[in-house]
């Protein structure tokens, strides 16, 4: 069972490249192939899913093969799996699997169906690479591929300008975190001398790693996934890259891209763990990331955009999980958000699919024409809020409870953002589907979508509902990523049942304040975001982050003007250029030596020859008798010569 | 009459022989030369027989190989001479230039 994992990876990698070679005489133009593939990868997750939770399986597996090896570092291609990489690769490939079948119906007809398909697979098969890698090395290649792959969905449809711009801005912003992932990569290995995961992790276990270059080397490893999974301050690359195909958005919100920054975390919490400082970072850095994220939620009239910046923010708890110490809680967040935020996005591009907009202004209504929709949608946003029984309940809470167990602080940040999401999801659902049509044109054209798309979100639906109490019941999860070392710091005991009671009581108060105020006074938002319009206007700015980032490139800009001109004016002026020159004199040197030594010698060599020629001419005067004669006169001396010898 | 008068004999026939084709411009008369060289040549074989090995006539032999030789010598030469001529159109060897270098 353990022993096939690797084929998983391996199999999409090989899909894609075949979708896109011969899709175009697959059946479904290569949508069955990624399909079947991806169903055959969520067996296969949830068979040794099933098989790990009733403790059948031996974690962790771990096997490897060599690669290559420099100096005494021997690299290689291998398998770990343990209950987080399981974990994971059922929310992976589930999402994918859904992601696929839903897009049969979301992009019938586009006229690059198949390379959609390719992309898919590729995007799922980098993000399986990463989990099941055993060592940083391949897990940082999967890591930049799903950052292609998020360029080339983002930008998908790159004939508009915007979807070009979008996906380059992705591209650029994570790889700016990238680098100090890079770094971080490297700076453990100087310490532990080894890439291999599980290597790390004991080193890290046995306390090998000082705790001083473990934070270091965790925070700047942690900088990568603050551009993968859009934390603060690099999180301004995940609303622009809702111009992607909505399942794509999906996609990438659930279950690849951003998901991989918190399994990193996950991955390497070991090391994570022998600092306090870099624990810290992570938990401070995810509850402004909540916080600030949710906050522009609350301006937002895009309907993607809204459940991008939640995202972000869901995102931000992750990170506020992990970083507080509940690595349990955060990874658990992770898997619950991974169904419901797939179901939402999901859900909004049905209603983009039916009204051809994403602006909520001009929705509304819509729940009488998209039943099925609005029913989903609406369980989504239960399970998003947080109200009881739905899963993300059950995974906030435990965020918040861990949140509260290291620092209160940090779970009023926490408690404040669960209220706003209450909000900004309520606005969302009262917008899109209550109230009076906004736009009779693109209402009356609006349909239900096909069942090959409300499928995938009747099953995402159900998974919302109870994927939540289901693993959070017996401590089912719990057991299976429990993290087994030791926190830096001491936990103080908190009560579940009060931390419950009161996220739950937010978020229904906050969520039916929204629904209150936007279906029966929608005039006290609009006048309060016309009293409040500085405020609105910096969330709409995404409090200047944009625009920081923009002057923050402008300076790059402008940094390499001057390097251009140094370049023009010192590298290419002296040194180049002189270099030019002192090769042009070295080479008239040489060419004088050449034309009048070289040369000379070899003309002498012919003058010479030419002149003895002429001379030895002389004697051949073609006179017949001359030779006779010369013959005689020979012949006498040397006759004359052998009497006298 | 001694060996060495016939020597003598022998060596002036040989002087004006070679005198004779180093000498002389027409091809014909060098042919001629030539025939005095071989004759003096063989005046030597029948002296050197008769003084030496009275007894023998390998002097003799050798002499009418030689004779045998001149004729074909000749025959060879003349038309050689006939050829160039028909080419050159001359009998003057100072004409026959065509190996000058």
């Amino acid at each position: 069972m353990l022993e096939y994992v690797f084929i998983l990876p391996l199999l999409s990698f090989a899909v894609a490249g075949v979708i896109l070679a011969f899709g175009k005489w697959l059946p479904g133009r290569g949508a069955s192939a990624g399909i079947a593939v991806a169903a055959w990868g969520f067996a296969q997750a949830a068979i040794l899913f099933t098989k790990a939770i009733q403790g059948k399986l031996a974690l962790p597996y771990e096997v490897s093969i060599p690669w290559f090896s420099v100096g005494s570092t021997q690299a290689t291609l291998g398998v770990y799996v343990d209950g987080l990489t399981i974990a994971m690769l059922v929310v992976v490939t589930a999402v994918s699997l859904l992601v696929q079948i839903y897009s049969i119906g979301y992009m019938r007809g586009d006229p690059r169906f198949k390379r959609y398909y390719a992309y898919l697979s590729l995007f799922t098969a980098s993000m399986l690479g990463l989990t099941i890698s055993d060592n940083m090395l391949v897990f940082f290649m999967c890591w930049e591929l799903v950052g292609v792959c998020s360029y080339l969905l983002i930008g998908f449809w790159f004939e508009k300008p915007s979807a070009a711009y979008a996906g380059k801005k992705a591209f650029i912003t994570t790889k700016l975190g990238d680098l100090g992932f890079l770094v971080g990569l490297l700076s453990l290995f100087y310490c532990t001398g080894t890439f291999r995961i599980s290597e790390i992790l004991e080193l890290a276990h046995i306390g090998f790693i000082p705790p001083a270059a473990a934070g270091a080397a965790a925070i700047l490893l942690f900088l990568g996934a603050v551009g993968k999974s859009a934390q603060f301050p690099l999180l301004i690359w995940l609303p622009d890259a809702m111009e992607g195909p909505s399942p794509v958005s999906a996609l990438i919100h659930a279950a690849t891209m951003v998901a991989a920054g918190v399994y990193m975390v996950a991955r390497l919490y070991a090391v994570y763990a022998l600092s306090p400082v870099a624990l810290d970072t992570v938990a401070w850095t995810g509850a402004i990331t909540a916080l600030t994220a949710a906050s522009m939620a609350l301006v937002c009239f895009d309907l993607k955009r809204v459940l991008a910046f939640s995202t972000v923010s869901q995102l931000g708890y992750m990170m506020l999980g992990l970083g507080a110490g509940g690595f349990t809680a955060g990874m658990f967040h992770l898997t619950t958000h991974a169904y419901f935020k797939a179901l939402l996005f999901l859900a909004a591009g049905s209603v983009i699919h039916a009204v051809h907009t994403n602006d909520m202004r001009e929705m509304g209504g819509l729940k009488n024409k998209m039943p099925v929709t609005y029913i989903t949608f609406l369980l989504g946003a239960l399970a998003l809020v947080g109200i009881p029984p739905f899963a993300g309940f059950f995974s906030k809470d435990a965020v918040l409870a861990a949140a509260l167990a290291r620092n209160p602080y940090l779970y009023a940040v926490g408690a404040v953002a669960a209220a706003m999401t209450a909000f900004y999801m309520a606005r969302a659902l009262v917008m899109t589907f209550h109230g009076e049509p906004k736009d009779m044109k693109k209402y009356d054209h609006a349909h239900e979508s096909p069942p090959v798309m409300t499928g995938p979100l009747i099953l995402l639906a159900a998974a919302s509902v109870v994927s939540g109490w289901a693993l959070s019941r017996h401590e089912i999860f719990e057991r299976l990523v429990n993290f087994e070392g030791v926190l830096p710091f001491e936990l103080h005991h908190v009560s579940h049942g009060a931390v419950a009671l009161y996220a739950g009581t937010v978020a229904v108060l906050s969520m039916g304040l929204g629904a209150w105020l936007y279906k029966s006074k929608p005039g006290i938002p609009a006048m309060l975001r016309g009293k409040f319009a500085p405020v609105a206007g910096l969330l709409d700015r995404r409090y200047g982050l944009d625009a920081f980032f923009l002057k923050f490139v402008a300076l790059g800009d402008r940094l390499s003007s001057v390097l251009f001109i140094f370049d023009l004016n010192f590298l290419d002026a002296i040194a180049i250029d002189g270099w030019a020159w002192l090769t042009e004199k070295l080479s008239r040197i040489q060419r004088w030596f050449d034309d009048n030594v070289v040369d000379a010698a070899v003309d002498a060599t012919g003058t010479v020859t030419l002149c003895a020629g002429r001379l030895a001419r002389l004697a051949q005067t073609g006179i017949v008798q001359n030779y006779l004669l010369f013959i005689a006169v020979a012949v006498s001396v040397f006759a004359a010569l052998a009497f006298a010898g | 009459m001694t060996l060495s008068h016939y020597l003598a004999l022998s060596g002036v026939l040989f002087t004006i022989g070679l005198f004779g084709v180093l000498t002389r411009r027409n091809i014909i008369g060098i042919l001629m030369s030539i025939e005095l060289l071989l004759n003096a040549a063989n005046i030597n074989f029948v002296a050197f027989n008769r003084f030496l090995y009275p007894g023998q006539h390998l002097g003799q032999l050798s002499v009418i190989f030689v004779i045998t030789l001149a004729a074909a010598e000749v025959v060879v030469g003349l038309a050689l001479v006939m050829a160039i001529y028909k080419n050159l159109k001359s009998a003057y060897v100072e004409d026959y230039n065509i190996l000058k270098g």
